[in-house]
């Protein structure tokens, strides 16, 4: 197993909570965003992100202070998604402490943003967020609005688009398989991993260390979590522990 | 040639104009419109109303708010989280429960539901916490969308015995038709079954516990109807049958004139009180026994049993886990939205703000977002279903100007149920005269409202 697989606590943000669905949606309060990011960064996490998970529902960003106190006290690379529509957004989040934007909904509205973003602050910043839905075996379509807004566009095509524009990671959220515990939609996961050469975040229905061995072998540079660690149901130690002693039984 | 429900139309334009005069109003509706100022219910939200007596006529009783501007349902929500001994509402439950547990495995109450996750909640719980032995019964919606077909099954798979009455279909169109064309009303004829379907059941199985969900005095019923875990006979029973109207059409003429039979209409008549009385049903809410959070039932039907969101935003409002079973639902909020000016997202907000899930900011922004949008995804289907072609309705089709149903019958129809005190015709558009987040902007900044659970 690869040992430079990241692992990323992902925070879904309703301000000033920390909130958690299933299906993204029945949003539960799960308490202060802030004390549960620094609790992740000191157990060992490699990356954060935060999500405004209701920015675009309310038209609003509300995640700059949030991830600028963060920021202060947590030394890790940091992705904030949610409600961003312009390079302006970006910035702003940026300066607060960001290191990497995730951008859903008005990417699919305006795809020329994710060239832009693209362009001034370099590809390693723009992260395109999927939000995927199953319509048919083999067939996901893309989501908007944490998961409430049809596109019409096909998860595949509007991948490998949002790539040539620019997009330098994908954050590859299961709306089906979210907040469920029941494992990554795999058969999603290995596909677009192959599709693009850009890292691929799987997100969405983590719940036992097979399902993290299960992602990672299917093609996953990196896998965001929320559930199974807002709850306590793993640790990121866990974790660690199961990919090293995996590398070390391919090794021997 | 005369007909006994006549095409819709055009209405006259000039008592909706922004300066026009608003002293009428229809179905008994406040003349003047206020918003509760803890969540964002106006005071136009009917009461539950007994629909055997719905005709044209009727008059609607109305929220209650008091004299800080607070509407009922707010305050059975503040006793829901500030009052109730929980605790000691448990210990009750649980009294009830020994009181009638079967010994030998049979049937010893009945939940009635359609697998959504209220009653997969309440099904799961009396039989997997409390070791009750449920039947579950089910009046089967109008048209299950797919995703309400298989939380229904995965509702009966969790555990369950089920008896699905579905009604005859062209019975059933026809008095949809009917309450739609009369009064404004799609889901009137799923109602008749809704209320009375468990405690005929019970009656016929000899099963005397009924449960029901949540009381709906949390939406704004009489407060007082909260006292009690019973549910009003008046809502499932009727002492005279002669009385009965369903789609606002009296039993008499539906035989007469509509071509239905006794046996048609059967599934819709209520029950007989004495027999109720005589069998000791009881019906009671659930809600009152144990805290109901439509929230943490979608968790605990989701984690106990595969319930399924919709895949979709449901039209009207910003939710997807929520009455998602009908696809006539979209239609039914639409309706309230046009006879009340209350929307889908009213209604689903001002539950979640008094739930403490969302602030009434919030509330507010969701209902400018998306209340009153037409629900176009099933609208064609809907049509067809409301359609009373010659063919399959030879006697009933008659009666109607215009039996078939389409978006412009509809929209002509729409504005014939709007009411001047609501609603203003401006610059070639329908606007309501007054909403709850107009009102937020001209009184200031609005509180946010404490998280109460």
């Amino acid at each position: 197993m690869r040992p430079e697989v990241r692992l990323i606590p992902r925070l879904d943000i309703k301000a000033p909570n920390l909130v958690k669905g299933i299906h993204l949606e029945g949003l539960r309060v799960m308490g202060d965003p802030q004390e549960f990011a620094t609790r992740y960064y000191e157990q060992g996490a490699d990356e954060l992100l935060y999500i405004d998970i209701v920015a675009s529902l309310y038209g609003r960003n509300n995640l700059r202070d949030i991830v600028s106190r963060t920021a202060r006290n947590v030394f890790i690379p940091i992705t904030v998604g949610g409600g961003i529509r312009s390079v302006d957004d970006v910035t702003e989040l940026l300066r607060a402490g960001a290191d990497k934007v995730a951008i859903n909904t008005a990417a699919t509205k305006r795809p020329e943003l994710i060239r832009e973003v693209a362009r001034r602050f370099g590809s390693q910043c723009m992260v395109l967020s999927i939000e995927a839905k199953q319509v048919a075996p083999g067939k996901w379509e893309v989501y908007t609005d944490n998961g409430r807004e049809k596109t019409g566009l096909d998860v595949r095509e509007w991948l490998q688009r949002g790539v040539e524009l620019g997009a330098g990671e994908v954050l590859l959220t299961s709306v089906d398989q979210e907040g469920t515990r029941k494992g990554f939609d795999m058969a999603l996961v290995r596909e677009m991993a192959k599709l693009v050469d850009v890292p691929v975040i799987a997100s969405g229905g983590m719940g036992t260390l097979e399902h993290l061995e299960e992602v990672i072998a299917g093609g996953a540079d990196a896998v965001a979590m929320a559930d199974v660690l807002h709850y306590n149901r793993l640790s990121l130690s866990d974790m660690r522990d199961r990919i090293q002693s995996k590398r070390e039984l391919a090794v021997s | 040639m005369t007909y006994k429900i006549s095409a819709p139309q055009a209405v006259d334009y000039g008592q909706f104009s922004p300066d026009a005069v608003t002293s009428q109003t229809k179905y008994g509706l406040p003349q003047e419109v206020k918003f509760c100022k803890s969540c964002v219910i106006s005071n136009q939200r009917p009461n539950s109303a007994v629909e055997y007596k719905h005709t044209k006529e009727s008059k609607k009783a109305t929220i209650h708010f008091d004299d800080k501007g607070i509407c009922d349902a707010c305050k059975v929500a503040r006793q829901k989280h500030q009052v109730i001994d929980w605790t000691e509402r448990e210990a009750h439950l649980r009294e009830l429960c020994d009181r009638h547990r079967s010994k030998d495995g049979s049937y010893d109450c009945i939940v009635p539901g359609s697998g959504g996750k209220d009653s997969f909640y309440a099904a799961h719980m009396l039989r997997y916490q409390y070791g009750m032995n449920p039947l579950t019964v089910t009046w089967a919606p109008h048209i299950y969308t797919d995703w309400g077909w298989k939380n229904f099954q995965a509702w009966i798979h969790a555990g369950f015995d089920n008896f699905l009455h579905t009604p005859n279909g062209r019975v059933h169109r026809l008095l949809t038709r009917l309450a739609v064309d009369q009064l404004f009303h799609p889901f009137q004829a799923f109602m008749f079954g809704q209320k009375s379907l468990a405690p005929k059941m019970a009656l016929l199985h000899q099963i005397p516990l009924v449960f029901y969900g949540e009381n709906e005095a949390e939406y704004g019923n009489p407060i007082a109807d909260t006292d009690t875990a019973k549910r009003d006979w008046s809502y499932f029973t009727a002492d005279d049958k002669s009385k009965v109207f369903l789609g606002g059409t009296s039993v008499e003429e539906l035989l007469s004139d509509y071509g239905l039979s006794k046996a048609d209409l059967e599934p819709y008549m209520p029950a007989d009180p004495e027999q109720i009385e005589r069998q000791n049903v009881e019906v009671h809410y659930l809600g009152y026994y144990l805290k109901w959070h439509p929230q943490s039932c979608y968790y605990y039907s989701v984690e106990h049993g595969g319930f399924q969101a919709s895949p979709e935003r449901t039209p009207g409002t910003y939710s997807k886990y929520n009455s998602i079973d009908d696809r006539i639902d979209d239609f039914h909020y639409h309706t309230t939205f046009i006879k009340f000016g209350i929307g889908r997202a009213t209604y689903d907000a001002a539950q979640e703000i008094r739930s403490g899930d969302i602030t009434r900011p919030e509330g507010e922004a969701l209902v400018k977002r998306f209340d009153g949008e037409f629900p176009v995804r099933f609208a064609e289907e809907i049509f067809r279903y409301l359609s009373i072609p010659a063919s399959e309705f030879p006697q009933a089709s008659r009666h109607f100007e215009q039996p078939i149903m389409d978006r412009a019958y509809y929209d002509l129809l729409t504005d014939t149920f709007r009411s001047p005190h609501l609603w203003q015709y401006r610059d070639g558009q329908w606007e309501l005269r007054h909403t709850v987040w107009q009102e937020s902007a001209t009184a200031g900044p609005s509180r946010e409202t404490a998280c109460a659970s």
